[in-house]
């Protein structure tokens, strides 16, 4: 079981650590984080509004930043500091916006044990005695196994 | 006209009343004259249908003459407006679509009602809750929101319908999705009912699978139509934003399919009684959040076509929904009691209990991102919308499991897996992943995509592995059960696939359904391959993408009575070859006082959509601005939409009769089993 949970974990924690790492990819990924801040609802990269007050001097402001220091969170911050809060809408992983993050995984934590209290509670309750344990001829036995399979709706 | 629809929606409440009390009265009597009773309840409960069909029908009737008498017209119509658009006006605003919402309502109360023979206490019950829903949207039409409110004053002209409606499929995708939000209120009100009667065994559950699957297909199909919308009018590249608005779509959707898988726990050996129960609820409180959501304009949306206060009457409605569920439940409890025991991990029951995990997990997961934006104000005073990233991140590996699961499910038997079967059962379909898998991966290294180093590819590679593995299962599910039946009958391989999905329609159509989704995943995982490009483009200038040269050819204005145009025309080579022209558009709207809208020019194959934007003129050079996006792989998205509908109307044909074959022999019967194979209907 321990060598089946390592051979899923190994997999995952290398996707995990596997990320873009240089500069253009960086900065289409920050940008795809970044919401354009002149109303039009859109992400920085997205804006397809012509003559946008705004999207042209973030851009710029992104590749700056991209170029300048290697921290993405840091460039996130920046921009959260600049333009508001709402402009980053990838919530940040401490304070009071790792809650969006925290929130998911521990409601599916929470159903995950649910699950297994319940599976542990059915194992756990006695079983109906019912026609399929009683003693039967095999090959009545195998008939009746065919009728309840061909019969199932 | 507006005069008897206003009467028509008062004398609709009155018989939804009617009803109601007298059901109620019906229910508590138990005697001939409570018969009686309740089938004047039933008669009243049709007619409310005529009644608010006429409403809507005087509604559309007033939209169609230009009748800008009418408030409601006045706001969302305009004389230029289209034929279609015109129709379209009945959902196109806050009043006009709760009354559509009401039409819906007393449509499916109709049918319901009409088909009361099939178990006359159940449908009466069913019918008396159907009328407390109606009840509280007839009172909003009546009283809040009525769509029949004169102006009092004179109109030449309406200010139009939003732009962004003005599109084809915005004709069909409002109705296809309300048909589905409005459908769950029928599983809906047979679950309240059968806890309100402790209804003895799974009738309500065998009754209100094929409304559950109505419902579903109908939000499948809503929630696709506005993917493609998106798509095709918005012009940014791409079909699902998680808007909340989109979000509050998906969210129904999730506990519905949830319902429809564990369901089947319920039919097949008396489980998760309490748990179906509950979902069903929780999926018709999720239809009626939507609504608030979309109508509140408590959380920022792109969709914000009708908003108002009235979201203080769904967030009321929510709380008496939740109130008369939990009541009932807490009082008929002991009625849900499971008759049988989960016997092993490995098993059918154990891989729905996971499924049903994690669609909830993710529905879970989506009202979360929804909901932030207003915890965020509450705590911070600042809305903090969360956007794709952040949904990305959290959905994507979710979507995984699910189709891991979706994948793995149907090779366990009920009850117990054994360690052998397993083996045998997934040799080929990992092999086959696995060997899928290894060919994209080369491919892809051929064409240069290094996708060990981009995390949304991996995550693509994930999903065109797993999507094997689910077809895989599902082809070698079709092939086992084809080859029973082709000994059987002997007949040919085709003709046994035949007779084995007619005679478990259900199951097989599901398994169509499954494909579907595969199909729908392989397309949301080419997103992670896109390539776009902005330019300006003069006439004769060039722009290289991909594989793709365009050229600029010419750029023409058109003027008529609904809006004003700007449009570009491109040249479009391939490998140097000529391929084909498009022409991207932007459309002014005039009654809206100028508002534009993208009219995409898209080249569209199965391998991938060359996606081109009309985005203005440049005001300094007077040039248009281009963009062009690659898009691999979105088709998929829409076929396997369509092979989810047809796998879903399969699932809704009855079976066949069984065919009667003689039994060879016990011994060869035995061997048969040992084998592994099942027969048809050996059956989820």
């Amino acid at each position: 079981m321990k060598k089946l949970l390592k051979a899923l974990l190994l997999p995952c924690v290398l996707v995990l650590l596997m990320g873009a790492d240089n500069q253009e990819a960086r900065f289409q990924n920050l940008g795809g984080k970044i919401m354009c801040t002149c109303s039009c609802s859109q992400m920085l990269l997205k804006c397809n509004h012509v003559g946008c007050p705004n999207s042209d001097q973030m851009i710029r402001e992104l590749r700056a930043n991209v170029a300048r220091t290697k921290d993405d969170e840091a460039v996130l911050n920046w921009f959260r500091t600049k333009w508001g809060v709402t402009a980053v809408v990838e919530p940040s992983t401490h304070g009071f916006e790792l809650l969006a993050w925290i929130l998911p995984a521990a409601g599916i934590g929470l159903g995950l044990m649910l699950v297994v209290v319940v599976i542990r509670k059915w194992k756990m309750r006695p079983a109906p005695v019912s026609a399929a344990d009683m003693n039967l001829a095999p090959d009545l036995e195998a008939l009746r196994a065919r009728a309840r399979r061909e019969t199932e709706i | 006209m507006p005069l008897l629809g206003s009467f028509c929606l008062l004398f609709a409440l009155a018989l939804a009343g009617y009803c109601f009390v007298v059901g109620v009265v019906a229910a508590v009597r138990k005697d001939a004259i409570g018969y009686r009773l309740a089938e004047t309840a039933r008669r009243a409960g049709m007619a409310s249908f005529f009644a608010v069909l006429v409403a809507a029908g005087a509604l559309v009737y007033a939209a169609l003459t230009d009748d800008f008498s009418v408030a409601y017209i006045l706001h969302h119509s305009n004389r230029a407006l289209p034929g279609p658009y015109k129709f379209a006006v009945l959902w196109s605003g806050q009043e006009g679509s709760i009354l559509f919402w009401a039409l819906l309502l007393s449509a499916y109360g109709f049918v319901l009602r009409l088909r009361h023979k099939v178990d006359q206490r159940l449908v009466a019950m069913a019918s008396m809750v159907l009328a407390a829903i109606q009840i509280f949207f007839l009172i909003l039409v009546n009283f809040v929101a009525n769509p029949f409110g004169i102006m009092d004053r004179f109109a030449s002209d309406g200010n139009g319908l939003n732009p962004l409606l003005q599109y084809p499929e915005m004709v069909i995708h409002p109705p296809m999705l309300y048909l589905g939000y409005v459908g769950v209120s029928v599983p809906f009100a047979f679950a309240l009912a059968a806890l309100i009667m402790r209804y003895p065994g799974e009738k309500w559950i065998h009754i209100t699978r094929r409304w559950t699957m109505v419902a579903w297909l109908f939000l499948t199909f809503g929630i696709s139509l506005g993917a493609h919308w998106a798509y095709a009018v918005l012009g940014w590249g791409g079909y699902w934003g998680w808007d909340p608005v989109e979000n509050a779509s998906l969210l129904p959707w999730l506990s519905t399919t949830a319902f429809l898988h564990s369901v089947m726990m319920q039919e097949k050996r008396g489980m998760m009684k309490v748990w179906n129960v509950w979902l069903i609820f929780i999926t018709f409180m999720l239809s009626i959040l939507g609504t608030f959501l979309t109508r509140s304009g408590i959380v920022s949306s792109v969709h914000s076509f009708a908003q108002s206060s009235i979201g203080n009457w769904f967030s009321g409605f929510l709380a008496i929904i939740f109130t008369v569920c939990m009541v009932f439940y807490v009082r008929n409890r002991d009625h849900l009691r499971s008759e049988n025991k989960l016997e092993s991990l490995v098993s059918r029951e154990s891989s729905f209990m996971f499924n049903n995990l994690l669609l909830l997990g993710a529905c879970f997961a989506v009202l979360c991102g929804t909901l932030f934006p207003i915890l965020s104000e509450l705590v911070r005073d600042v809305k903090m919308n969360l956007g794709a990233p952040f949904y990305n991140k959290v959905m994507v590996p979710i979507g995984l499991a699910l189709i891991f699961l979706t994948g793995v499910g149907p090779l366990l038997a009920w009850r117990n897996t054994s360690v052998g079967s397993i083996k045998r059962n997934f040799a080929i379909p990992a092999t086959a992943a696995l060997v899928i898998e290894i060919v994209v991966g080369f491919v892809l290294y051929k064409n240069g995509v290094r996708f060990w180093t981009d995390m949304g590819q991996m995550y693509a590679m994930m999903a065109f592995c797993l999507s094997t593995l689910v077809v895989a299962t599902v082809t070698s599910e079709f092939i086992r059960g084809g080859i029973v039946w082709k000994n059987k009958l002997q007949t040919n391989l085709l003709a046994g696939i035949y007779q084995l999905s007619r005679r478990n329609m259900r199951r097989y159509g599901g398994y169509v359904v499954h494909f579907g989704v595969v199909l729908v995943v392989i397309g949301l995982a080419g997103a992670a391959f896109n390539q776009d490009k902005e330019q300006e483009i003069g006439k004769g200038d060039k722009v290289q993408i991909g594989s793709y040269t365009l050229i600029g050819e010419e750029y023409t204005e058109d003027d008529n009575a609904n809006y004003r145009s700007q449009a570009a025309l491109l040249e479009v080579y391939k490998d140097g070859k000529f391929l084909t022209r498009l022409n991207p558009e932007e459309r002014f709207f005039k009654a809206s006082g100028g508002q534009p809208v993208h009219i995409v020019a898209n080249h569209s194959t199965l391998r991938e959509d060359l996606y081109v934007v009309y985005e203005g003129l440049n005001p300094d050079t007077d040039h248009p601005i281009i963009k062009i996006i690659i898009n691999p792989l979105v088709n998929w998205i829409w076929i396997g939409v369509l092979v989810i509908v047809m796998g879903t109307g399969m699932a809704l044909i009855p079976n066949a009769a069984p065919v009667s074959v003689p039994v060879r022999s016990a011994v060869a019967v035995s061997q048969m089993d040992e084998r592994g194979m099942h027969p048809a209907g050996a059956g989820k």
